[in-house]
């Protein structure tokens, strides 16, 4: 096992704000009074209802939800335009990718 | 049943982590991992809301979060590769050239 | 006839249009303008003298016209300031007489400066017709706040017109003097229009002159004075701020300064402006407003006396001097004393006669000048002048009708119109006006020495044996300067006879053709209503005195006057008597140090108060606007330290800033 040590080139200062930020929210949170919780039904098939909603069959889901079938189609772009843009921003400047597409010669 | 304040409460306090990660810590990568700390935080909030409402949407939705998520890293990685090859370490306070 | 008044603003415009001829086409299309610009001058003032003509015989005929024509700002719940035109027997008058001699010195510079080869004419021909412009819609002026407007321009054009060969230091510099020294005035001048308007309401001759009247009646009327004092007291501060003005546009003491030291620009500028127009313009504006200024006896004495003063002030300068033109500078200064004289002695008439014909024979004598001048050469020293009278024979016949006509010897036109001043002065001095008498004693001191210094410089310049080689080959003088001179002599005999009071007094029969002239279709400025005015406000009671036994008394100083210059300048080598003065010729050579007392005064006075002001312009005015352009860069300068280009810091404002609204929004929504 490694030693490892804690970084010690933080700037605590800022952080302040964070705690602060905590704070706030707990302060705001415990605070608020929610009604009993609706939960779900013991036997609700819950995964299967999120793949039903994924294709907007809402219908066949035990649980109530609604339809993601344009989200789904939109984040499978911007998956893939991701995917693209990590590529290349891979790219050295000279044009070449490096190491980064070698295969396995040995 | 636990009361969603504690859920609500938990949510605050990882995003808060993650507030303090990126307000603090100088390692480029370090700081994307706090970032997916408030992303992940941001998560949690749905799935409380909708156990209290007994809807499956905050979890579809938080689900379609996750996938960003992703997307984002693959990105971001790429700005730190990016980064580093332009000032040779990944020290988010050496860059500086952004100002009067 | 009536169709005339329809086409009087056209009178001012035409010398306007050659302006603009003069000005464009000298610059842009020099080859336009073979004359250099006097072709359109000398149409444009022959084309308003027609038209003055048309409108004299018009008024004569009983037309008159007091409108306005165009309205500059329309007054919301005030008054409003407008252009207009008065036309009646006074004005109609002085546009014949401004667009003759405009007309005359046109004629007369194309042999001055056209023919003596002189740079930068089409400068010259502009400024001409601007002035001319000038000149005569102020004379046609209804309102005092347009006069105003056109006395300052004839005042620039006065400048512009001076400094014609500005490359020289004389010229550039007595422009300036006479720039500065008639604005002075001017400021007086606009202090009074301002609290005319405030008065008044109106600055409208016709109609602040006739509330005024009724102010000071029995009724009353709805003036509002200032500074808590009745209306007859502010009335009077109000025409003595105009005086000021008038005194320095018409050159009298102490605002007298300037006029010798114009003489450095041309003859024929000194002709048309000192000594015919704009120095009369002051004078027009005190008979333009008589029916306010009869209101004020105090003002007319101070006219007076100003008058009287100043008239033998300059007549005691003229005698000692060598050059022509400054003779001729200090007899206009004297003469337009004898004019405030008689205005300010009630003589309506008397003094507008008196302006009449001073331009006559004051341009008459200037051109004359201008012709002697242009023979030697411009040497303009009266002692290596003499024995012109063969070289310039029709020069030398004008020039005696003219100074004939100075001197006031009958039956040329200055003894009729001096004569009247000074009859005038005496019969209300007697009548109980010590203030008046005092000023007659001046008057009639000073036409003795007014004969005297006119015929020695008639003597000296036309008589003897030439002193020097340039005037023995004086001569080459063209009909385009002698015809004005010709024109001017014979009126100069003739133009006295329009009011020979003394012949009417003698015969009965009625030859006061001005008098009858100036009663006129307005009721508000008629003679015969300013006489009542005079009489009952003023209170000036007329004694009883023979106005031919006046009349003798002023001939025979004149005559004496006369007598003592044939005496000692006469003959064939006549010698300088001057230095038998002794240390007066000093004092009357440097003009009684006036001079150099003005400009002590403006060293000692006005250059610190001037450089204490601008300190504060500088310090405080411009300090204010300076510190808030340093404040905000300051400000800036320390704000941009927040961009450090960190990530970090920026995130961490981000989140500061997060908290703060949520922390505001939660107080405000009551989370807590």
């Amino acid at each position: 096992m490694a030693d490892f040590e804690f970084a010690d080139d933080l700037r605590v200062l800022p952080g302040v704000v964070a705690v602060a930020l905590f704070a706030l929210f707990a302060v705001v949170f415990l605070g608020a009074s929610f009604p009993d919780a609706a939960g779900f039904a013991g036997d609700a098939r819950l995964i299967s209802g999120i793949g039903y909603a994924l294709f907007d069959f809402t219908s066949a889901s035990d649980a109530p939800t609604e339809g993601f079938l344009a989200a789904f189609e939109i984040i499978d772009l911007v998956l893939v335009g991701a995917l693209v843009g990590a590529v290349m921003l891979a790219r050295r400047d000279d044009g070449s990718f490096g190491e980064l597409f070698r295969g396995g010669e040995k | 049943m636990i009361p969603t304040e504690y859920y609500l409460l938990l949510s605050a306090a990882v995003f808060c982590i993650g507030v303090f990660g990126v307000l603090t810590r100088r390692n480029a990568l370090v700081f994307l991992m706090s970032v997916e700390l408030m992303l992940n935080a941001a998560n949690l909030n749905f799935i409380a809301f909708s156990h209290q409402y007994g809807n499956l949407v905050g979890q579809t939705f938080s689900l379609f979060t996750m996938a960003l998520a992703a997307a984002e890293v693959a990105v971001g990685i790429g700005i730190v590769l990016v980064l580093y090859r332009n000032f040779k370490e990944v020290d988010v306070t050496t860059p500086t050239s952004m100002r009067w | 006839m009536a169709g005339a008044l329809e086409f009087a603003a056209a009178i001012p415009a035409l010398p306007f249009v050659g302006f603009l001829i003069a000005l464009l086409a000298g610059h842009y299309y020099p080859k336009l303008l073979p004359k250099g610009g006097a072709i359109p001058g000398i149409l444009a003032t022959a084309g308003s003298l027609l038209l003055s003509a048309w409108v004299f015989l018009a008024v004569g005929s009983g037309g008159e016209m007091n409108e306005e024509i165009y309205t500059w700002v329309a007054g919301d719940g005030t008054f409003s300031l407008h252009f207009g035109l008065l036309v009646d027997p006074l004005s109609a008058l002085m546009v014949v007489l401004v667009s003759l001699v405009a007309f005359l010195v046109h004629v007369f510079s194309l042999g001055y400066m056209n023919d003596e080869d002189e740079p930068g004419l089409p400068r010259y021909y502009a400024g001409l017709g601007l002035f001319s412009a000038s000149m005569l819609a102020f004379a046609l002026s209804d309102n005092l706040l347009m006069s105003f407007v056109f006395f300052e321009l004839v005042g620039f054009c006065s400048w512009w017109l001076i400094g014609h060969w500005y490359t020289n230091p004389g010229p550039a510099s007595a422009a300036k003097k006479a720039f500065l020294v008639t604005r002075f005035g001017d400021y007086f001048l606009l202090v009074g229009l301002v609290g005319i308007l405030g008065t008044f309401g109106t600055a409208t001759f016709t109609e602040f002159t006739e509330t005024a009247a009724t102010a000071l009646g029995p009724g009353g009327a709805d003036v509002t004075t200032f500074f808590g004092l009745d209306p007859q007291a502010w009335f009077a501060l109000l025409g003595l701020l105009v005086l000021g003005g008038v005194v320095g546009k018409s050159a009298q003491f102490p605002l007298h300064t300037w006029l010798p030291d114009a003489m450095e620009g041309p003859t024929p500028v000194s002709a048309l402006i000192h000594a015919a127009t704009m120095v009369a313009a002051g004078v027009y504006l005190v008979a333009r407003m008589y029916g306010f200024f009869a209101l004020l006896p105090t003002v007319l004495a101070v006219i007076a006396l100003v008058g009287g003063f100043t008239a033998l002030f300059a007549a005691t300068m003229a005698v000692v001097k060598r050059e022509i033109k400054q003779v001729l500078a200090y007899s206009t200064i004297s003469q337009y004393g004898y004019m405030m004289l008689g205005l300010g002695a009630g003589g309506y008439v008397a003094g507008v006669f008196h302006l009449l014909t001073h331009a006559v024979f004051k341009a008459l004598l200037f051109l004359g000048a201008g012709v002697v001048i242009v023979a030697m050469h411009h040497d303009e020293d009266m002692w290596e002048m003499g024995g012109l009278k063969d070289k310039l024979p029709v020069t030398y016949w004008a020039f005696l009708s003219g100074s004939l006509a100075l001197a006031g010897i009958v039956p040329f036109a200055g003894f009729w119109s001096k004569d009247e001043v000074l009859h005038e002065a005496l019969v209300y001095g007697l009548g109980g006006n010590t203030a008046l008498l005092v000023a007659y004693a001046f008057g009639i001191v000073a036409v003795f020495l007014t004969g005297f210094y006119t015929f020695r410089m008639f003597l000296l310049t036309f008589h003897g044996e030439p002193r020097s080689s340039t005037a023995e080959s004086a001569g080459g003088i063209g009909w385009n300067m002698k015809l004005p001179v010709a024109v001017l002599g014979a009126l100069a005999l003739l133009i006295g006879f329009v009011n020979p009071a003394l012949v009417s007094d003698l015969t009965g029969a009625n030859l006061d053709f001005l008098h009858s002239w100036l009663e006129g279709p307005i009721e508000a400025t008629a003679a015969g209503h300013y006489e009542e005015l005079v009489t009952a406000n003023a209170a000036y009671a007329a004694a009883e005195f023979s106005a031919l036994a006046s009349a003798g008394i002023s001939l025979v100083f004149a005559l004496a006057g006369v007598g003592f210059a044939w005496l000692l300048y006469s003959g064939p080598e006549p010698v300088e008597h001057t230095e038998k003065l002794g240390s007066i010729k000093t004092l009357l050579y440097n003009n009684y140090y006036q001079d150099e007392y003005q400009v002590w005064l403006a060293e000692h006075l006005t250059l610190p108060v001037s450089r204490g002001v601008s300190k504060f312009d500088q310090g405080i005015v411009d300090g204010i606007v300076d510190g808030a352009s340093s404040v905000t860069l300051f400000s800036g300068a320390q704000a941009r330290r927040l961009q450090t280009g960190r990530v970090s810091n920026y995130v961490t404002l981000l989140a500061l800033g997060l908290l703060v609204m949520l922390a505001a929004l939660g107080v405000l929504g009551g989370w807590f």
